[in-house]
């Protein structure tokens, strides 16, 4: 007997296996009626290969990931701190002990409380702000206005308003050059934008960024007449650079997905608290990345998209009332490391 | 002007309540009407002289009497009515829907109360749910004071409720100045005697605060529309993602409540709680004069130094009562978040901050914070 010849047979399977995918692959990249079949969410129509959108949608997706986005938020811990130190490791007594945390469970055991709840506090006061304003981004000055009117303090006021500004800015210095020129010259002549589209798409996406670039515009030069203040008036709109809603919008400039949008949204927020946890001493390094890694967050990130993705604004709110007033008597801690 | 005692939409569950003023200035309760479940009752209106009586009004009578001749026009007594919102049973059940409409014209004062607190039955179902809606439209210069009892869902209750305070376009000459609103929505988590623990299918309670264009003056060049001033909205609704028990999410609450403040009648109630909570101790420091023992003492306290005995006092409270409180100054409003152990402990911290304060007993009489007795 051979000893090869089993080997050989394997491989000879091996290669007829991978052949197949390779031709399941080369079908599913190239449909049969691509154009005619069910259209994708407008802004990744199917395109031959190689996928230029599929790769600048990748590129940008990396580039909002970075954790260095938005400019400065690693001085925001959103409460963490606040909750820290309402829940000391040391606990008095018995009768005064926070449920929340047993002596017997490790520091890292806060951290897996707080993040569940402050992420479906985001969820649910800030990815329908988001959302609204991927969808219709005319409704910027609005959206921003109504989220300035949901929010309940002066901490979190100044967390969003300050991460929304690092973030326009962001988009002023560094991807608008990019991103934008070519589309509002001319629909027709747009050859040199990084988002090669099907011409019959082509039209209207740039109308679609043509309204939002216009909105950003306006919102813009609003901003300039009115620097934004603490107290602003009740009588004329002023923008106030809040996070969500200005979130919301550069994603659709940038033409990421929706459902990308929303996910990277909620992501970007674990990963923040999460480092902010590192920072504070509740967990090691290693154990943050295991929290990000792990499936449980995956599921619940998923789990809120599809919780909240499709409510309006008027059904923003807050599902954990308690984050608030964490959040709210973070200016009364004694020693602080984090904006918020 | 609308018969008060016609009869009114017979919609089940729907009131209204229009507070408007009768020449010259004398106002009057216009209507109160309302239908099962709901009940509206008005007491006759108190006398209120923020001058001279630092507490209480006087009755109607008294007025009659003479104080009407106060030479300072500012200053004078006014008339404040009171509708005591009440249901059937003391609360709602399954299914119950109230639908309130309020209109206070120009420089009135309302008073709304409610008598216990409004107790949320259980439903057989967590798709019944019990709804109330309330909408209070305040002219310039008017002021509303709504200090309710908590909200008390039983377990396996589902009750939803909005409130909207319409504040119309106070801008231009004689218009009467901002309108006045101080409101409080608080919720407890049920029967704690037997053991009750956030244990209803669901609560949510919603207060927005719009500004209203005038309608009077239609200003075609302007985009006249109503803008969103605060929104404040609380949102207990069973989730996949979070934990199943109401409880794990309010961090051994037992009660928690939002009071919202704006307008020049509340400004100074409002930069109290703002100055109280910029004075509050700060957590997690050492409390290096907790045992300062001071001296006994001959001459009488300054009204400062009562003050700060009344401060400390009740900072030492609030931790034995857990209550934890923030304040914010939100826009022109100041917004006010508290939650504490008990009802009791977080009733008697309000009750102290605001009668410490003094100006809703002085500018609505002492009726108006019954709920915190």
């Amino acid at each position: 007997m051979n000893p090869l010849e089993p080997d050989q047979q394997a491989l000879k399977t091996e290669i007829a296996d991978l052949e197949q995918r390779l031709q399941n692959a080369r079908q599913r990249l190239n449909p049969p009626h691509a154009a005619n079949g069910s259209t994708p969410p407008i802004p990744n129509p199917p395109l031959p290969v190689p996928d230029p959108t599929a790769v600048s949608t990748l590129h940008t997706l990396l580039l909002l990931a970075d954790s260095a986005l938005p400019l400065g938020s690693f001085a925001f811990s959103s409460g963490l701190e606040s909750f820290l130190a309402h829940h000391p490791a040391t606990s008095v007594n018995g009768s005064s002990k926070p449920q929340f945390q047993s002596q017997s469970q490790p520091q890292s055991s806060l951290l897996s409380t707080f993040l569940p709840l402050s992420l479906s506090t985001l969820a649910s006061t800030s990815l329908p702000y988001v959302l609204a304003a991927y969808r219709e981004p005319d409704r910027l000055l609005e959206l921003d206005n109504d989220f300035d009117a949901s929010t309940p303090c002066t901490v979190a006021r100044r967390a969003s308003t300050t991460q929304g500004r690092a973030l326009l800015a962001v988009w002023e210095r560094s991807f608008r050059g990019h991103y934008s020129g070519e589309h509002i010259t001319d629909s027709t002549t747009a050859t040199a934008s990084p988002f090669p589209t099907s011409p019959e798409g082509q039209r209207e996406e740039n109308d679609n960024d043509n309204t939002a670039l216009k909105a950003l515009k306006t919102y813009q030069s609003h901003l300039h007449l009115h620097p934004t203040s603490l107290s602003p008036s009740p009588f004329t709109p002023t923008p106030c650079t809040h996070y969500a809603p200005l979130y919301g919008l550069l994603c659709h400039l940038l033409r990421l997905p929706a459902h990308t949008t929303a996910y990277l949204f909620l992501f970007s927020h674990a990963r923040t608290v999460v480092s902010a946890a590192v920072r504070a001493s509740v967990l090691g390094p290693y154990q943050a990345q295991a929290v990000l890694a792990g499936a449980e967050l995956r599921e619940r990130i998923e789990g809120l998209v599809w919780e909240w993705e499709g409510r309006g604004t008027e059904e923003a709110g807050q599902t954990v009332p308690v984050v608030d007033l964490w959040v709210g008597r973070h200016e009364k801690l004694y020693s602080r490391i984090f904006n918020s | 002007m609308s018969n008060p005692f016609a009869g009114s939409s017979s919609k089940p569950g729907f009131g209204k309540i229009i507070l408007s003023v009768l020449p010259p200035d004398k106002p009057v309760l216009e209507t109160v009407s309302y239908q099962y479940p709901l009940k509206l009752i008005a007491p006759s209106p108190i006398i209120v002289s923020p001058r001279h009586s630092r507490s209480s009004g006087s009755t109607l009578e008294d007025k009659e009497a003479g104080d009407h001749s106060s030479p300072d026009n500012q200053q004078r007594s006014y008339l404040v009515h009171t509708v005591y919102l009440l249901t059937y049973g003391g609360g709602l059940v399954a299914g119950d829907a109230i639908n309130l409409t309020t209109t206070l014209a120009r420089s009135t004062r309302l008073i709304l109360l409610t008598q216990g607190s409004t107790k949320i039955f259980k439903s057989p179902d967590p798709s019944v749910i019990s709804k109330q809606f309330m909408n209070a439209t305040l002219l310039p210069g008017s002021a509303l004071c709504y200090l309710p009892d908590p909200v008390q869902p039983f377990g396996k209750s589902a009750f939803e409720q909005t409130q909207v305070y319409g504040l119309v376009d106070w801008r231009g000459q004689n218009s009467g100045g901002e309108p006045s609103l101080c409101v409080l929505d608080w919720v407890n988590q049920g029967r704690s005697a037997l053991g009750e623990k956030w244990d209803f299918w669901r609560y949510g309670s919603k207060n927005e605060v719009y500004l209203l264009p005038n309608a009077s003056e239609e200003r075609q060049s302007e985009a006249r529309k109503k803008r969103l001033l605060l929104r404040d909205a609380l949102l207990l609704h069973p989730s996949a993602t979070l934990p199943s028990l109401f409880s794990e999410r309010m961090d051994n609450l037992s009660i928690f409540g939002t009071l919202i403040l704006c307008g020049p009648v509340f400004t100074a109630l409002g930069d109290h709680f703002l100055a109280e909570f910029e004075a509050l101790p700060r957590i997690g420091g050492r409390n290096w004069d907790s045992d300062a023992v001071s001296a006994p003492r001959t001459t009488p306290l300054t009204p400062e130094e009562q003050a700060e005995i009344r401060k400390l006092k009740r900072q030492k409270q609030e931790k034995v009562d857990g209550l934890l409180w923030t304040a914010a100054r939100v826009r022109n409003f100041v917004l006010v978040k508290f939650g504490a152990k008990e009802t009791e402990g977080a009733k008697r911290w309000l009750s102290d901050m605001i009668k410490e304060e003094g100006s809703v007993e002085r500018e609505f009489g002492e009726r108006a914070t019954l709920c915190l007795r």
